[in-house]
């Protein structure tokens, strides 16, 4: 064994996070943390680590066990290259001065490692999230540490990506190391583990073993069967309400047009980097543009300026929560009331009576996992922060929702939660783009697939398509 | 227990527990009424008030800048310059004494203005603009005044003076601004705003809020209450000087720090900042009564700061 | 973004050099002499450049003027500036007399003569000293008070360590003896009339049996009047120093019982009239002593012009 937690209890104010977890790891196994947002995965983990002290119960680590961590939150110095961010505090040095060319060197080995073609010299901040996840992958498995914990890192990847970590997990486990893999995506647990530890609203629920069901997992976790995972219901689309025509900027994206229609649901996949984001940020105004135009409903959208765009009947969730998504100083009220904040004052005094029922409301719909409305927004876990920004958008009821990436850290149930709320949207003539990496996800909730691959529109699939056919447009090259 | 969305109460002990600045506030008072027995008479905590209020008004303002992320070093100069132009429109050209009141809080909001102008459509540090403004206003204040004390017309020194024996007028605009601070901050979409500028700029962006004409609003009033505080001062004295109110931003952001706001934004409140600016003036008044070594005044004095900040932060990490 | 900001700040710079620095003044002679002023935010100091002005223009010099805003650096940096304009003598007014060596370095290395007014320069060669007497006002302040009333009286102190407050302060005790008189508390108000105001306010309250206050400057004793409201002038006495306009006017209504007047203009005066003679290479006054002067309700008169 190399490391055992004991009967570990630990508290925050108002919400018992972890109530008597046992937990080990051998080595040689790749453990599966499962359970749903706010279950207390990533508390154990802090717990385990030492970030946090538990209540009670007790953490041993057989002698000289080295553990190394990848933390749901991103723990990378935006300003900081890549390079820099590698070696953060142990810098290679030649006379007590750094030495970059080797650091330089080191980089590229570790970036190779983990399948990541980007110059070590890069500001991180200029990253996409999912490249930004491995460099911290990389960073950690540069760490030669015997027990290796993994939260939630292909929350954010796409597949081939996410491929290439199993198999490097499956090398270290073939080395003896020891991991604690963390995730909500089902198919990867069933790839990959070789033991289930279910936690339920802070308790271990059940150890299950190598190739369990996906039935058992999620009624152990949910306490309930899930019958359709995506529960899409179409309906006969209306007028055209988004339109995007020609949009081009030099170097990101080139002649892209596409349209939503009202009660449709329009998905966009592609690889990343295929320019999916830049290109919804572009048309909801966040960043400029060189040609083309976008309109919502009929009325074209200014470029670059967002407050039009919202005013439009425009709503983006972003694809970084944290950095774009959330205010993480403020309450899960305020932040789940920020984008209704303006519509809903009267002669510039907040509506705040109505702003917390509405909240409220969306936070029981959405079951987010909160002691209160006035519970800073930071204390949730991951899944349930990313729920609260979905929320916000919905509470907007915008003509056109553009969703990039929405459930990205979602547990399975909440998941379904959501794709019920986007079917009420649609429901209710609304129209939505679904941009999303998770393919089982695209293809079970879209109506129509827009695929796009270097910065253009690919090619286009109806609903029920399959996987081959959408990577097969996505890895699409064009004459230059 | 999914998805509970239950309500916190919030007890008396919670309510100390969590607000650092109000527990050193009584600690202070406790610590001063023992050592300096004149301190807890009614004449010398209203004294303490009066003394606070200045320091409060410009706290305030500057407790809309700290919460959406920015700084204003300008308010001392914009205070003692609206002072001046009050003044001096009175006394040199002649003016009504309420013209020139408006005047002078003209003068602020537009000092402020320029400096959120500044900020937000000419993307200067904050930092920056306000800095350039502290010179600009302090040197106008100069020009205006040609370096002498101005006498200040009758309504701006009856800001200055008592209601009746008990009831001094700037502790009623102290408390007047404060309440209208508390109001703006949590009832205003301006207000609401600020915090979510503050915590992040970018998802206030992307969640439709016109950052840009909201952090003009911010410093607009941030000039307001610094005109305002700056009457204040002049009014006490019944005279406008070309020196009052150096060195008072670092007052008024040491208060807004005290009550518990963190300078990179997002958070604050008017009470934490009323709590700050107390603190400041019970601290100056009992070492004036204690008889304390001019030269151990500022020592102490900021060793109160760092310490109450400190608990502060203390306080929030061990959550 | 940065290079914007260095842009609108350095735009900002000539601006105001363009509306703020041109205040050189006099007849437009051959000789250019220099004044570095420690500050212009004191009527004190507004007065003593007035008198310099116009004995330059009575004299047919041309009289450069710069601001150190109490900055002790900014002020070497300034009579070095001097040094490299060509002029031919060079006026200080010390920011703080120990922090002034380094200027009258520049002056000595440049081989221009070097006045010091109003305060005196600690350390390096200095052709004429032109100052009234701080030690011997603090002083005459004492006498003053302890002959206007006898019991408790407090000392409103100027900015801790600053020479001016040192040497009215050190005055101030050594005249005390003469009369019937205690300091009860001393306390820094930082030659402020706001802080005038609140530090007396606060002495009150500990000490309400006090029945005299000496302030190191008019300013501050304004305040301390300001806190005393009906009593000042009756049941206790304020005693100011510098003789600023709304001193004299406090005297002519009795709140303040009598104040140490300098004479800034004379300084001013004295001090290009010696800078002048030095320019010129005429023999100049080592030591120029300005009289100080108690001001009281009696012939405040003469200081009104
Ligand atoms: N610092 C904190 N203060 C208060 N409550 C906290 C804090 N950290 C976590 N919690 C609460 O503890 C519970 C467990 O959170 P945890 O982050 O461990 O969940 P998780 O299982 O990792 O969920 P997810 O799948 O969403 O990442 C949640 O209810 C969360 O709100
Ligand atoms: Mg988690």
């Amino acid at each position: 064994m190399l490391l055992s937690a004991r009967n570990i209890t630990k508290s925050f104010t108002g919400v018992k996070a972890l109530d008597g977890v046992d937990f080990d790891v051998r080595p040689g196994e790749v453990h599966v943390l499962l359970g749903e947002n706010g279950a207390g995965k990533s508390t154990l983990v802090k717990v385990l680590a030492g970030v946090h002290s538990p209540d009670r119960g007790t953490v041993e680590r057989s002698a000289g066990t080295r553990l190394a961590v990848i933390h749901q939150e991103l723990t990378l110095v935006p300003r900081l290259s890549v390079a820099e961010n590698l070696y953060l505090g142990r810098p290679p040095r030649r006379f007590g001065i750094v030495d970059k060319a080797r650091m330089r060197q080191g980089a590229k080995r570790l970036l190779d490692r983990v399948g990541l073609s980007v110059d070590p010299d890069t500001a991180v901040e200029d990253l996409g999230i999912a490249q930004q996840q491995m460099v911290e992958i990389a960073r950690a498995l540069d760490l030669d540490a015997q027990v290796l914990v993994l939260d939630e890192p292909t929350a954010v990847l796409t597949g081939t990506e996410t491929d290439r970590l199993l198999d490097i997990m499956a090398d270290l486990r073939g080395q003896g190391v020891g991991l604690v893999f963390i995730t909500h995506h089902l198919d990867e647990i069933r790839r990959i583990a070789d033991r289930v530890t279910v936690l339920r609203d802070g308790r271990s629920v059940g150890v299950l073993p190598r190739g369990a069901s996906v039935r058992r997992m999620i009624e152990l976790m949910v306490g309930r069967t899930i019958s359709e995972q995506y529960p899409r219901r179409r309906q006969d689309p209306g007028e055209v309400l988004l339109k995007v025509d020609g949009l081009t900027r030099d170097g990101a994206f080139h002649d892209v047009s596409f349209h939503v229609r009202a009660g449709e649901v329009v998905g966009v996949a592609g690889l990343v980097g295929a320019g999916r984001t830049e290109v919804v940020r572009a048309a909801f105004g966040v960043d400029r543009y060189d040609s083309g135009r976008v309109e919502v409903a009929g009325e074209p959208v200014p470029r670059h300026d967002v407050r039009a765009a919202v005013r439009a009947g425009l709503g983006l969730v972003p694809e970084d929560r944290k950095g774009q998504g959330l205010v993480l100083t403020s309450t899960v009220g305020d932040n789940l009331g920020l984008v209704t904040l303006r519509s809903t004052a009267r002669a510039g005094l907040v509506d705040r009576r109505g702003q917390r029922e509405r909240a409220r409301g969306m936070a029981e719909a959405l079951r987010v996992k909160t002691s209160g409305l006035d519970q800073p927004v930071r204390e949730l876990s991951g899944g349930n922060q990313q729920k609260v920004v979905i929320g916000k958008w919905l509470l907007a009821d915008p003509k056109v929702l553009v969703l990039d990436e929405p459930t990205r850290g979602v547990d399975v149930g909440a998941k379904v939660e959501i794709y019920e709320l986007v079917n009420r949207m649609t429901a209710a003539g609304r129209a939505v783009l679904l941009v999303s990496s998770d393919l089982p996800e695209v293809i079970g909730m879209s109506d129509r697939i827009v695929v796009m691959a270097h910065g253009r529109v690919a090619g286009e699939l109806p609903a029920g398509t399959t996987q081959d056919k959408v990577m097969a447009l996505a890895v699409q090259e064009f004459p230059a | 227990m999914s998805s509970t969305v239950g309500s916190r109460r919030v007890s008396v002990r919670e309510a100390l527990a969590d607000n650092g600045a109000l527990a050193g506030l009584l600690v202070l008072v406790v610590a001063l009424s023992v050592s300096a027995p004149t301190f807890l008479s009614t004449q010398n905590l209203l004294n303490v008030g009066v003394q606070a209020a200045v320091v409060a008004v410009l706290a305030f303002g500057s407790t809309f800048v700290i919460v959406s992320g920015g700084i204003d070093l300008s308010v001392g100069s914009v205070a003692a310059l609206s002072a001046m132009v009050g003044a001096w429109s009175s006394a040199e050209a002649g003016l009504p004494g309420p013209v020139a009141l408006l005047l002078g809080l003209l003068t602020g909001v537009v000092a402020g203005l320029v400096n959120g102008a500044l900020v937000s459509y000419g993307r200067l540090p904050a930092f920056i603009a306000t800095l350039a403004m502290l010179s600009v206003a302090r040197g106008l204040t100069l020009v205006v005044s040609q370096g002498s004390p101005t006498t200040t017309p009758d309504v701006v020194s009856f800001l200055g003076s008592d209601l009746t024996p008990y009831l001094p007028v700037p502790l009623l605009v102290m408390l007047v601004f404060f309440g209208i601070t508390g109001f703006v901050l949590s009832r205003t979409y301006s207000g609401r705003a600020m915090y979510a500028i503050g915590g992040n700029e970018e998802a206030a962006r992307l969640s439709g809020i016109d950052t840009r004409r909201q952090k003009l609003v911010v410093y607009a009033l941030s000039g307001l209450f610094a005109a305002v505080a700056g009457m204040l001062l002049a009014g006490r004295l019944s005279s406008a000087g070309p020196q009052a109110a150096v060195g008072y931003e670092l007052d008024a952001i040491a208060a807004v720090v005290i009550g518990g706001a963190s300078l990179s934004g997002g958070v604050g409140r008017a009470t934490g900042t009323l709590v700050g600016a107390l603190v400041l003036a019970v601290l100056r008044n009992g070492l004036n009564q204690m008889q304390v070594s001019p030269f151990w005044q500022q020592v102490v004095i900021g060793a109160v700061i760092a310490l109450a900040v400190l608990l502060d932060t203390l306080r929030r990490r061990t959550r | 973004m940065e290079f914007r900001g260095v842009a609108a700040l350095s735009a900002l710079t000539l601006a105001l050099t363009a509306c703020g620095s041109g205040t050189s003044s006099g007849g437009g002679g051959d000789l250019t002499i220099g004044l570095a002023i420690s500050t212009l935010d004191n009527p004190y100091f507004v007065a003593l450049k007035a008198g310099a002005e116009k004995a330059a223009a009575e004299l047919g010099v041309e009289l450069t003027v710069v601001d150190a805003q109490n900055d002790a650096t900014n002020q070497v940096n300034q009579v070095q500036t001097f040094t490299t304009q060509g002029v031919k003598a060079i006026v200080i007014n010390p920011v703080d007399s120990k922090q002034a060596a380094p200027a009258a370095k520049a002056a000595e290395n440049a081989a221009v003569p070097l006045v010091a007014v109003d305060r005196s320069v600690d350390e390096g060669k200095v052709v004429s000293e032109v100052a009234s007497d701080n030690v011997q006002g603090g002083t005459l302040a004492a006498i003053e008070l302890g002959r206007a009333v006898s019991g408790q009286v407090v000392h409103l102190q100027g900015i801790p360590g600053a020479s001016a407050s040192r040497d009215r302060g050190r005055g101030f005790e050594q005249g005390l003896n003469s009369g019937g008189i205690e300091v009860v508390a001393g306390q820094p108000a930082d030659f402020n009339r706001a802080k005038g105001l609140d530090v007396m306010t606060n002495l009150l309250q500990a000490n309400p049996g006090v029945k005299g206050v000496f302030a190191d400057n008019d300013e501050m004793a304004l305040g301390a009047i300001k806190a005393l409201g009906d009593r000042a002038g009756k049941d206790v006495q304020v005693v100011g120093f510098d003789g600023t306009p709304d001193g004299l006017t406090a005297i002519e209504n009795g709140t303040m019982a009598a104040t140490i007047a300098q004479q800034p203009e004379v300084l001013g005066r004295k001090a290009v009239e010696q800078a002048v003679k030095a320019a010129r290479g005429e023999t100049v006054q080592e030591v120029v002593d300005v009289e100080v002067k108690v001001v009281t309700k009696k012939n405040v008169a003469e200081f009104r012009k």
